[in-house]
């Protein structure tokens, strides 16, 4: 699996893409010449300097520093809402199919109502309701996509339960758990993490996407969603405040789009 | 077929029920009272018997099973009450906005269809071609982009720098085109990858090998029997994506100025305007859930033999 994953060129880019900024949000204060909150009115929009690598914006804040902090915020928020939906769907998908009968009819049921609403209203309807900030909407997040998540657990575990070791286990007098843990969850877990992968790009889109719009995360916060959206009334005069986090949530999301789909292609060419 | 369609609308009607119950849900699990919230924001100074009054005028008393069942039977007669901030009915205010929401949404929806069949087709008849890896290469990035900063890009490309079109502005179609590009370019990068994976999917079948060997010329194997059975998964697809577009138009729209459901219903958030967010939520769901269902119920009607298939006839 791991000498597949060097020997595919496009797994290996994304992997690095990944890395830097895995790097950039670990290793921030070392990275960043200054410090990313400062104020200094007496020096916004300056130009690159060796002060300053990408210059000053509207509050005289290091622009470079803001953006290395950056990727701690996308990353901080995306991967604690990843894991709690990457369980919730294992356990809900699993023991639907699983079980099967009663349980899997009522999951279903629930599932097809929550997939009747597009992810991003029940985030604008449960932001909208509950208040800004950003636990209403790691909630309102994690609420909106784990059905679509538990479903896809759910029809493959339907696959892996029917075929020949899974009976094989069960003759053998396996209980229940082990099957689920020591066999299911295993073999459907290198798919799982493709669907994730790509998931994650999603949702660092869907993330800025909100902070843009001013929902959730306060403005000033050095996110790259609200930095862009703080420099949206300078894209006359500034136009590269507008470029950088644009360009680094690109990055980043293409890292794991990147990544997952060759990954994908190495699990089932 | 019209066992089918009998079936599917069955599911609908409960899957609709569950959406009134869900939006009902999500917009009364909030903590702030609209009652006085409206009060504060309409009467300077508003005494406890005046927020009292209202709460009883708003039934807001009533156990919550009446308020849903008296919410449900108002919004199907399309009455969800009125803004709390243009203290309007919201119905009409949504009704005006959708023009400008569904002009966006209709012109992405055709470039959608355009670059797809176009790029996907001439990708999957030259696989491994030049033109095919750049296409891998900018179709990632078209999945990547963040929509709000792409929408930036153009308007800084063509309004500012080459002065193509209008800044902002709203009316003609000109206005209309770089917020149609913004909302079309992730969707149609997924689109032609799905139609290029389809179509080389079905390229090794027997029926093209059948074709070749009948000595048919390739233009025509590649677009009647490769492409025509690539597309019913299409429009499985874009019948998904119409009903995300129109909800996910807020962004675009907030980018450009555009007076859209998607800005109404962003605005409505910052003024935690309830009746209207309600009102939001569950159109939406509605227009997804339709669209969703025209898009199979059209796939059955072309390809009668898929349902056979699948066990649903």
């Amino acid at each position: 699996m791991l000498g597949k994953i060097i020997k595919n060129k496009q797994a290996v880019i994304g992997l690095i893409m990944i890395i830097i900024v895995l790097i950039a949000a670990v290793l921030a204060p070392v990275i960043a010449p200054n410090d990313p909150m400062k104020v200094n009115i007496t020096k916004k929009f300056q130009n690159n300097s060796s002060e300053y690598p990408l210059g000053t914006d509207q509050l005289g804040r290091c622009v470079f520093s803001r953006l290395v902090y950056g990727a701690r915020y996308s990353l901080g928020i995306v991967i604690p809402i990843l894991l709690v939906v990457a369980l919730l769907s294992i356990i809900l998908g699993t023991s639907a199919a699983y079980v099967g009968g009663k349980f899997d009819r009522i999951f279903i049921l629930i599932s097809d109502m929550v997939m009747a609403f597009p992810p991003l209203v029940i985030v604008l309807a449960l932001v909208g309701s509950l208040g800004q900030g950003i636990l209403n909407l790691a909630f309102a997040m994690i609420f909106s996509v784990w059905v679509w998540y538990a479903k896809v657990v759910r029809s493959y575990v339907l696959i892996e339960k029917n075929k020949d070791y899974v009976t094989a286990a069960i003759i053998a007098g396996s209980t229940d758990k082990d099957i689920i843990i020591k066999h299911i969850v295993p073999n459907i877990l290198p798919s799982l993490i493709v669907f994730f992968s790509t998931g994650v790009a999603g949702m660092i889109l869907m993330i800025s996407g909100f902070s843009f719009l001013g929902l959730g995360i306060e403005a000033g916060t050095p996110e790259w969603g609200a930095m862009l959206s703080g420099a949206k009334q300078y894209i006359y005069s500034r136009p590269y405040m507008i470029a950088y986090p644009g360009i680094c949530i690109l990055f980043t999301a293409a890292g794991f789009n990147l990544f997952g789909e060759a990954l994908r292609d190495i699990i089932s060419p | 077929m019209t066992k089918y369609i009998k079936k599917r609308l069955i599911g609908l009607i409960v899957v609709l029920i569950g959406i009134t119950f869900l939006s009902f849900i999500m917009s009364n699990i909030s903590p702030v009272d609209p009652a006085e919230a409206f009060m504060r924001r309409n009467a300077q100074t508003a005494t406890e018997e005046q927020i009292e009054n209202l709460r009883e005028e708003m039934g807001l008393n009533l156990p919550i099973h009446t308020q849903y069942l008296r919410w449900l039977t108002n919004a199907m007669q399309g009455d969800f009450g009125k803004s709390l901030v243009s203290n309007k009915p919201v119905m009409e205010e949504i009704l005006s906005k959708f023009p400008a929401t569904l002009t966006i949404v209709g012109m992405a929806l055709i470039i959608i269809v355009v670059l797809t069949i176009i790029i996907g087709v001439l990708c999957a008849s030259h696989k491994d071609s030049l033109f095919d890896n750049l296409t891998k290469v900018v179709t990632i990035l078209g999945v990547s982009i963040p929509n709000f900063w792409l929408g930036f890009m153009l308007l800084f490309l063509f309004a500012v720098s080459f002065k193509l079109v209008p800044v902002v502005g709203y009316g003609s179609i000109k206005n209309a085109i770089l917020p149609s590009i913004t909302l079309a370019i992730a969707t149609s990068s997924s689109s032609i990858r799905l139609l290029r994976s389809n179509m080389l999917e079905n390229q090794n079948k027997d029926f093209v090998t059948y074709a070749k060997a009948r000595g048919i010329p390739k233009k025509k194997i590649i677009w009647k029997h490769i492409f025509k059975n690539a597309v019913p998964p299409m429009i499985t697809l874009f019948g998904q994506t119409i009903g995300y577009m129109i909800a996910g138009t807020a962004i675009v729209e907030s980018v450009f100025s555009w007076p859209g459901i998607g800005s109404y219903a962003v605005n409505a958030i910052f003024a935690r305007d309830l009746p209207v967010i309600n009102a939001y939520v569950l159109i939406m769901a509605f227009i997804f859930v339709i669209c969703n269902l025209l898009a199979d119920i059209l796939n059955a009607a072309l390809n009668p033999q898929m349902l056979r298939e699948s066990g649903d006839l």
